[in-house]
């Protein structure tokens, strides 16, 4: 019986209990239990499929640990402790390795259960854990020592992420949302009494009090939950400007005050159940929206690679004494021990180094830096430590400048054109307009009629479908992205995501997979063994064919000892008393030194003991099984691509011979990437950039539409209009076709609306339509274009379904949209 | 038609209560994380084993 181990939690799984598996992209896994069952589909469910990967990566434990201790300093405390009332204080800490809802469980019973924690949330999506604890009582290096003790390494983030503001906004609104809902329904249900009660029953007195009644469940509704409008629209006006708030701020506000009118003159219609569900409905729509924007920025955060917050510097006795990263100065001495980010620009003064600039420069290969090169933040140091001069620190830094240069580009893009508001905003005009002239000549004709007849106008002519027609196909088309892995951080993209005529890619992480894959195994032994015994090696050093061989492998590790690092060659090691060697052909085994094969095809990775070689190991990058078919389906809709790498020649030129791209730059820079972007722009074409690292981001933001692919570093998500969580990049073809069915729809519903509201229009003024038909027709109008959103993603479903048979549907985020929707419709029946 | 007079404060008590455990509700973190919570009935024997660590 082979020994299986559980793909979630990696335990081995006991031979009578062997039979429960999971499908994963395809692939059955094996578990454990239903728990890692269920844990296994949620994670891929939610997109973060490079969890498997990343809690396979190796840290050095000790530099924990000896940190732990530095977190009992005040002056650091005061950047990640937030002081609450009554002595007490609040951190929030990102915490590895959470794996699992039992890992949530523990994590909070863990910290509950220590004396002083007054309150602990983790969630599970987020990694994080908000800690709320009496300062007297227990210290922060307390309760970090405590989560490493159960296994978890956690880290505190700077305090400015506990802001409330967020958390409140989500809470505010929510109320909001359930007020007017409330309101409407109960409005709805005394207007109904109004409009078809029993005729013979109903004496003026009875009216009058269910005119009262529809007050005093509208007046909440108004006051308290269409704030936000009122609001909008007074900082729209203040900023001279007629912005979306204001028609439904005019329309709920004069028909508010004209329905009390009518109350108190006791006859005449009364409005109440209209402005609640008007506000009810477009409330509907701001809260899925706010729900897909916060969506999106917890998962760039949950992704997002800190910078250090320590480092060892050089003090005057030339000893290293930890320090935090802000307390860092130029022309300081400082250690980066493997495995570490380099938290400042510098001169390298070890006599060589091995440094992973992947994710500034897109540089696959390790570089090798001699004493004098420069070294720049944010790369990552690999094999023997390093100590640097700094040159440039804090905001001087060129992954500080990066940034800076990012966020220059971005508040360069034109804004998208604002038709639709501008629209209506004259469209309002035009409806007050008509609604004064009706009342006007009314008042000559017959002034009983004149108030009647120009609130009917209001109500019918409300902007309710017209305001409703952008947000509803917005807001369906951003569930439905989302249920498919695709988060759109700018609602403005979808409109540029139907539009773009031209793709540029970045190469590695976007085109080719982050993880450089184990190609091919040569071995005496199983090679399933040898990739063991290698592993397990591996798993000490952070070098990137290291990690390769590690995410390769799926057997448990042995217990490896002694484990040396020969920077640039490999590393030897101990196993069940058997020396190893693992590294370069050359270091490995004396063998290929001497039968001459030196010149030759060299194995990338030898594993060896003794003087047999065990096994061999032939090392690629590999490309996105999806890239091809993304590719094609572009060419197909004559959308040219492009790729522009900082990558070497021969890796760039094989990568677009493969996928047939003719077009394709390598060594390039982000300036040069940049000014190609501005060329393409200026011949009139809408450029779509999808990128990975921290390097494209000043490409990202100049982009006409941009995206990143879920692994990439924090700064490019932050900087991208979309994120493919699901990391599928055929999900970039999927997002353009439900980008141009949102747009059509989009059309249609705007429209349908602007034909309701003219044709009704006169009819409302020549005093024809019923005040209870005029109520009814602006729910239907506006449940007509709810509807209509909601075949957004009806076809290109089924037509996707087609060309990704045999892989998972994308994440499924936003179970709700659809719920909102619906339950919106059928409470405006 | 006069039970009216009864019925309708009635029904505006049962929906201020139920306003007032909603307010209470979200004002104590009951809609913060909407997703975890969901998944922690699935663990049967992440009870046991979390209260051996925490005793450990």
């Amino acid at each position: 019986m082979p020994c299986l181990t559980c793909f979630h939690c990696g335990k081995n799984i006991p031979a009578d209990q062997q039979g429960l598996t999971v499908q994963i992209k395809g692939n059955t896994q094996v578990v454990c239990s239903a728990l890692c069952r269920e844990s296994a589909r949620w994670i891929f469910k939610i997109g973060l499929d490079g969890f498997y990967q990343r809690g396979t990566t190796t840290r050095s434990n000790n530099l924990f640990q000896s940190e732990q201790a530095l977190w009992g300093n005040p002056e650091l405390l005061q950047h990640v402790i937030r002081a609450l009332p009554r002595g007490q204080s609040e951190v929030c800490v990102l915490v590895d390795d959470i794996r699992c809802n039992g890992c949530v469980l523990l994590i909070e019973r863990t910290l509950t259960g220590i004396p002083g924690v007054v309150q602990a949330q983790v969630n599970a999506l987020t990694r994080r854990a908000r800690i709320v604890f009496d300062a007297n009582k227990v210290t922060l290096a307390d309760l970090i020592e405590v989560l490493n003790d159960v296994g978890h390494q956690a880290r505190p983030l700077d305090a400015a992420v506990l802001n409330d503001a967020r958390r409140e906004e989500s809470r505010t609104l929510l109320k909001q949302l359930v007020v007017a809902a409330f309101g409407a329904m109960q409005g709805m249900m005394f207007a109904f009494i109004i409009y078809f009660g029993p005729a013979e029953e109903m004496n003026n007195a009875t009216l009058d009090l269910f005119r009262w009644l529809g007050f005093l469940v509208a007046s909440p509704v108004v006051l308290y939950s269409g704030q936000a409008f009122f609001k909008g629209a007074l900082r729209g006006l203040r900023a001279r400007q007629v912005n979306m708030d204001v028609p439904i701020a005019l329309a709920v506000g004069i028909i508010y005050i004209a329905s009390l009118y009518q109350a108190i003159q006791g006859a005449g219609e009364v409005y109440f159940d209209s402005i609640s569900m008007l506000i009810f409905f477009l409330l509907s729509g701001r809260f899925i929206e706010m729900r897909a924007r916060h969506r999106a920025i917890d998962h760039s955060e949950a992704l997002a690679q800190l910078m250090p917050n320590f480092v060892e510097r050089r003090n005057s006795e030339g000893d290293f004494e930890k320090i935090s990263v802000t307390q860092l100065k130029t022309e300081d001495i400082i250690r980066i021990s493997e495995g570490g980010h380099i938290p400042a620009d510098g001169i390298l003064l070890s006599t060589h180094a091995q440094i992973d600039e992947s994710l500034l420069s897109g540089e696959s290969q390790t570089q090798f830096k001699k004493t004098g090169d420069s070294l720049i933040s944010g790369s990552l140091v690999l094999g023997s430590p390093v100590e640097i001069r700094v040159t440039h620190c804090g905001d001087d830094t060129f992954l500080a400048t990066l940034s800076h240069l990012a966020n220059r580009a971005q508040t360069q893009r034109p804004r998208l054109a604002l038709l639709g508001q501008k629209a209506a905003a004259r469209f309002v005009k035009y409806v007050l307009g008509l609604s004064a002239l009706t009342s006007v000549l009314w008042f000559f004709v017959d002034p009983d009629t004149a108030l009647q007849a120009s609130l009917a106008v209001l109500v019918v002519a409300c902007p309710c479908a017209f305001a409703l027609a952008v947000p509803a196909a917005i807001t369906r088309s951003l569930g439905v992205l989302a249920a498919r892995g695709i988060l759109v951080i700018h609602p403005d993209a979808i409109e540029k995501l139907a539009t773009f005529d031209y793709v540029i890619f970045d190469k590695t992480g976007t085109l080719t997979l982050p993880q450089i894959s184990v190609k091919n195994i040569y071995s005496s032994l199983d090679k399933e063994q040898a990739l063991q015994i290698a592993a397990s090696l591996a798993q000490q050093s952070s070098h990137p064919l290291s990690k390769a061989l590690v995410c390769a492998n799926k057997s448990p590790y042995l217990a490896a000892e002694n484990i040396e690092v020969e920077t640039g060659k490999g590393l030897k090691g101990v196993i069940d008393n058997r020396l190893y060697y693992l590294g370069r052909a050359d270091f490995a085994s004396e063998l290929f030194t001497k039968s001459g094969l030196l010149d030759k095809n060299l194995p990338d990775l030898v594993l060896s003991s003794g003087d047999t070689v065990i096994a061999s190991f032939q090392i690629d990058e590999q490309l996105r099984e999806d890239a091809r078919a993304t590719v094609a389906a572009l060419q197909k809709n004559n959308i040219p691509c492009e790729i522009l790498s900082g990558d070497a020649q021969n890796r760039v030129g094989e990568v677009a011979g493969i996928l047939g791209i003719e077009q394709w730059q390598a060594r390039f820079l982000p300036a040069d990437k940049l000014s190609r972007i501005k060329d393409l722009q200026a011949q009139g074409r809408r450029v779509l950039v999808v990128g990975d690292g921290s390097n494209d981001a000043p490409i990202l933001a100049g982009a006409d539409v941009s995206v990143a692919l879920a692994s990439g570093t924090d700064l490019a998500q932050a900087q991208a209009d979309i994120v493919l969580c699901s990391e599928r990049l055929f999900s970039l073809i999927e997002a353009r076709d439900t980008a141009k069915q949102t747009l059509k729809i989009l059309m249609q519903n705007q429209r349908w609306a602007l034909t309701y509201n003219i044709s009704a229009m006169p009819l409302a003024a020549l005093g024809l339509v019923a005040p209870w038909l005029a109520a009814i027709g602006m729910s239907t109008s506006s449940l007509v274009v709810v509807l209509n959103a909601l075949r957004i993603g009806k076809d290109t479903e089924k037509q996707n379904k087609k060309i990704t048979q045999g892989k998972i549907p994308g994440a499924k985020i936003q179970p709700t949209d659809l719920h909102a929707l619906r339950t919106a419709q059928r409470t405006s029946l | 038609m006069n039970i009216i007079i009864v019925m309708i404060p009635l029904s505006f008590l049962i929906l201020i209560g139920a306003l007032i455990a909603f307010f209470w509700a979200v004002n104590h973190d009951q809609f913060e994380d909407m997703d975890s919570p969901a998944l922690l009935p699935m663990s049967d024997c992440a009870d046991n084993e979390s209260e051996q660590k925490v005793d450990s």
